[in-house]
């Protein structure tokens, strides 16, 4: 399968068609460090990340090609 | 009047204002004991917007009481009582056309005819002053000196201060007649007999069954929004943002009523969490809950004031239940017929400034002290209806 | 969007037998979930079919092929990638277009809430740090990705999922360097036994136990996680067995779990216009198996009540669930309280706002007889982004030890409102009808 890419804090990042942000980020290792990811269920907030200036959970939200990620706002 | 124990003051209702009397009262020397049919800031207090504000009052009797009433915030908190729960800050109201300029000057020149600090911005001198506002707001009149201060927090604080003892849950059954004609010497409560040198009724729209106040005073429901922490965007708006529309959606005589029978004005107040508090509506209901089309028509006003508000989320909606009188005063003062009952209620949406002055002037008329501020306005006695229930 | 007959919110186990009863029914359906397929949490599909790992045993495998089957065949198609947001005081459902930043306001005749539990977490010392989950996330995650998290894994809490994670951990390559658990099943013979009425379970506990005694991971009992320390890059985990034992662990990532109950934070309920009924575990935490059960039985209660015919009885099945459960649960019981009464005063118990457990004691001292309410209020417990999720309950539980207000429920501290979850103010403000206006109608 194809791998598409998004960018995470600055880091690009591989990701499989249909694959969460995190479970993309947490799958890539070393940089997952920025992500608070907890409860996997988009219940806790712990992951919430800005995507393309939107504030939304890593862990339900499917990444998407070229998609500007980061733990903070820039 | 020789005292050899302490005199005793019974206060029916623990928000705002019971708890600005209860702190008043305890610091002339009453043992005061608290009651509540639920607990403390349950009603109006605890789903306050929390400004202290003279910007949006009506000229006259009212925008004097707030004047004092921020005054008696800026006592409160030199004494520490209000440390870290009294944000002062500044009321920017805004207008967006012509109209609205209208309204605006004419609101300024009552402002400043009471002494109150005001500054004009207009055009690139407002967006200096305020980041983030909309470009298509014209001008601004910032009214200064003012602040915000939560519900909750400023009651938890006065009641604490006070040492005052709280029954929860404590509903009042009935009065108790003292032998001598003209008083009261109890109250017969869920939790048993409270003997009370001094009672005073601060129980919102719960006085009014207590009292027969019932056609006086009619629930006014307000919904109000907070949004999640958005510090950078929070930090650039230095103070409560008010749309000129506010002013017109107070006055209960204004017709612009929408076809649901409720009015809309526009408040965005950054808090000190970094969160921002977006209201409210007035609506002529005592039933608490809050709608998609109310918070829907808020964000929209909201985002069109501050567009940077479209990348924060809604955190939280609530609802509180305001009391309100046919006059848009509050009733402060003396109970006709009993010479140690004292009623305060009907603010309406102005709880939070005026509470804490009128918990001062409980305690001036329990000691037979001159008052803040001329009651007059405020008289009990105004509404003819007013008789004794229980 | 033409309002539905029946708004379905979820597609796990009881989402997705609730649709497919509606739709083969044939009553108008709009059926919702925040993810963009079926399978909730219990039958999340991984990314990549070539990761796919046979998870968990033939029970839990053969009800995804049969709820597939089911969804498939009556036609019913899922709305993903939509959030709910909740239920308003007019009975409006709002829901969230992930995808196009937009928001739907749905009024149904009925409306089943299908959203599954949450996880119940106890407050330790350290639990907010990097590198700490739940058992649930890392098992998702796992589900999802196929591959493990990198470095050593410990797992504790409490309960039967942690050997289930266990299981899989080594499944997938990577297992735990050990399990902790609170209670001491194996001390309790009589509550063993009782598990052998429920041929499933045993089913289940020999698939999970066979498989962590086969990968030769210790499975200690008994044992308690009392701190949890950032060390050198990594997690210091200390436990404390009952004899006062401590031993640590050293690992790069742990994972949490002390129980589960249904997510009904914020949601109504009732017999009204419209009708609103929970499924699942989302009304009572009984498991998948029951949940699929459930959700049908859901369904046919809405059919019945829009056909003006007698709702249908009570499932006898849910009832051996229920029995299954209670065993389960005696048997894992730990001892003590729930929430340990000397936590340190730095514990996070609010994830959200960094609020301590010294913060709530400082509160009560101050302000002795205070109620639930104003504990939330002026203590901002439940008021952070999570909405109480991974707090309401403990601190419900702390207010009980406190021992003045009697039981504490933790909807005291949460209450009903909406949103449920943080929701944008963009989306909000653009009808998906109408998504180049910002004017709600």
């Amino acid at each position: 399968m194809r791998e598409a890419r998004f960018r995470w804090n600055g880091a690009d990042i591989p990701f499989r068609e249909g694959e969460t942000l995190a479970a993309a980020i947490l799958r890539a290792g070393p940089s997952d460090a920025g992500l608070g990811y907890f409860c996997g269920i988009g219940a806790c907030q712990s992951c919430v990340v800005w995507c393309d200036g939107r504030r939304v959970e890593a862990c339900v939200t499917p990444a998407r090609t070229g998609a500007s990620v980061s733990g903070s706002e820039d | 009047m020789a005292v050899t124990r302490k005199l005793r003051a019974a206060i029916v209702g623990a928000g705002i204002v019971g708890a600005a009397s209860a702190y008043f009262l305890s610091r002339a020397g009453f043992a005061v004991q608290m009651l509540d049919a639920a607990a403390p800031a349950s009603g109006a207090t605890g789903s306050a917007d929390g400004a202290v504000s003279v910007a949006s009052k009506r000229p006259g009797p009212m925008m004097e009481a707030a004047i004092r009433g921020v005054e008696t915030y800026r006592d409160l908190h030199g004494a520490g009582i209000f440390e870290g729960v009294f944000k002062e800050r500044s009321t920017f109201m805004l207008a967006q056309d012509a109209a609205e300029d209208a309204v605006l000057e004419a609101h300024a020149v009552a402002l400043s005819g009471n002494g109150v600090e005001l500054r004009l911005h207009r055009e690139d001198a407002l967006h200096r002053t305020v980041q983030n506002l909309s470009r298509a707001i014209r001008s601004a009149i910032e009214v200064r000196g003012e602040g915000h201060a939560i519900g909750y927090e400023v009651t938890s604080r006065l009641i604490a201060a006070s040492g005052a003892t709280v029954a929860r849950g404590c509903r009042v059954n009935g009065f108790r007649t003292a032998s001598r004609s003209g008083s009261l010497d109890a109250l017969e409560t869920s939790a048993g007999t409270i003997e009370a040198d001094l009672v005073v009724l601060a129980a919102g729209g719960g006085s009014a069954s207590l009292l027969g106040l019932a056609s006086a005073l009619r629930p006014r429901k307000g919904q109000l929004l907070v949004t999640e922490r958005a510090p950078a965007l929070n930090a650039g708006i230095r103070g409560s943002l008010m749309s000129c529309r506010y002013l017109m959606s107070k006055d209960s005589t204004e017709t612009r009523m929408t076809g649901s029978g409720r009015r809309f004005g526009l408040v965005v107040d950054p808090l000190r969490t970094g969160q921002f508090l977006i209201g409210g509506t007035r609506e002529e209901t005592a039933e608490r809950g809050t709608d998609a089309d109310a918070v829907r028509r808020l964000l929209v006003e909201a985002v069109a004031l501050v567009p940077r508000l479209r990348e924060v989320r809604l955190l939280r909606t609530f609802a509180g239940v305001r009391t309100a009188t046919a006059d848009g005063r509050p009733l402060i003062g003396r109970v006709r017929g009993f010479d140690n009952v004292l009623v305060a209620t009907g603010f309406e949406g102005d709880g939070i400034c005026l509470g804490p002055l009128t918990g001062k002037i409980v305690s001036q008329l329990a000691r037979g002290e001159p008052t803040a501020i001329d009651l007059s306005p405020f008289d009990p006695a105004r509404f003819a209806t007013q008789e004794q229930a229980a | 969007m033409r309002d539905p007959d029946v708004l379905v919110v979820g597609a796990g186990p009881a989402g997705i037998s609730a649709a497919a009863e509606l739709a083969a029914a044939g009553l108008s359906v709009l059926w919702i979930d925040q993810r963009d397929r079926p399978g909730g949490a219990i039958h999340r599909q991984p990314s990549a079919a070539s990761t796919a790992i046979a998870f968990g045993p033939a029970s839990v495998r053969n009800q995804w092929r049969r709820l597939h089957a089911r969804f498939q065949g009556t036609g019913v198609s899922l709305t993903g990638e939509t959030g709910f947001a909740g239920i308003d005081s007019d009975g409006v459902a709002i829901l969230e277009q992930r995808h196009s930043g937009t928001t739907t306001c749905v009024r149904a005749k009925a409306i089943i809430l299908a959203v599954g539990a949450v996880e119940r977490v106890l407050p330790r010392p350290g639990w907010h740090l990097p590198g700490v989950c739940t058992a649930g996330g890392m098992q998702v995650m796992l589900k999802e990705t196929g591959s493990p998290p990198r470095g050593r894994v410990l797992v504790a809490g409490n309960g039967p999922l942690t050997l289930a994670l266990a299981t899989q951990l080594a499944a997938a390559g990577n297992p735990p360097v050990a399990v902790l658990e609170a209670s001491d099943p194996f001390r309790r013979p009589s509550h063993a036994l009782a598990l052998m009425r429920s041929p499933r379970l045993v089913g289940e506990a020999l698939h999970y136990s066979t498989r962590v005694a086969f990968a030769r991971i210790p499975w200690k009992r008994g044992r308690r996680v009392v701190a949890i320390e950032s060390h050198g890059g990594a997690l210091r985990v200390r436990s404390v067995a009952k004899n006062g034992y401590v031993e640590t662990f050293d690992v790069e990532h742990i994972a949490l779990h002390d129980g589960i109950r249904p997510n009904t934070f914020g949601l109504p309920e009732g017999e009204a216009r419209p009708f609103i009924i929970r499924a699942g575990d989302c009304r009572e935490a009984l498991g998948a198996v029951a949940a699929e059960v459930d959700g049908k039985q859901a369904a046919r209660r809405v059919i019945a009540r829009l056909r003006g015919e007698p709702a249908p009885k009570p499932h006898p099945m849910l009832n051996a669930e229920r029995r299954a459960q209670d065993t389960l649960a005696s048997l894992f019981r730990p001892h003590g309280d729930a929430v340990p009464a000397d936590l340190p005063d730095d514990t996070i118990l609010c994830r959200c706002e960094g609020r301590t457990v010294g913060d709530l004691r400082t509160l009560l001292a101050a302000h002795p007889g205070i109620s639930p309410r104003e504990v939330k209020l002026n203590g901002r417990f439940a008021m952070g982004l999570c909405q109480g999720r991974f707090c309401a309950d403990n601190v419900a539980a702390l207010l009980e030890h406190g021992g003045e207000t009697g039981p504490v429920s933790a909807d005291a501290l949460t209450g009903t409102r909406w949103p449920i979850r943080p929701i944008a103010i963009a989306s909000l403000i653009r009808d998906a009808d109408d998504p180049n206006s910002s004017t709600p109608q």
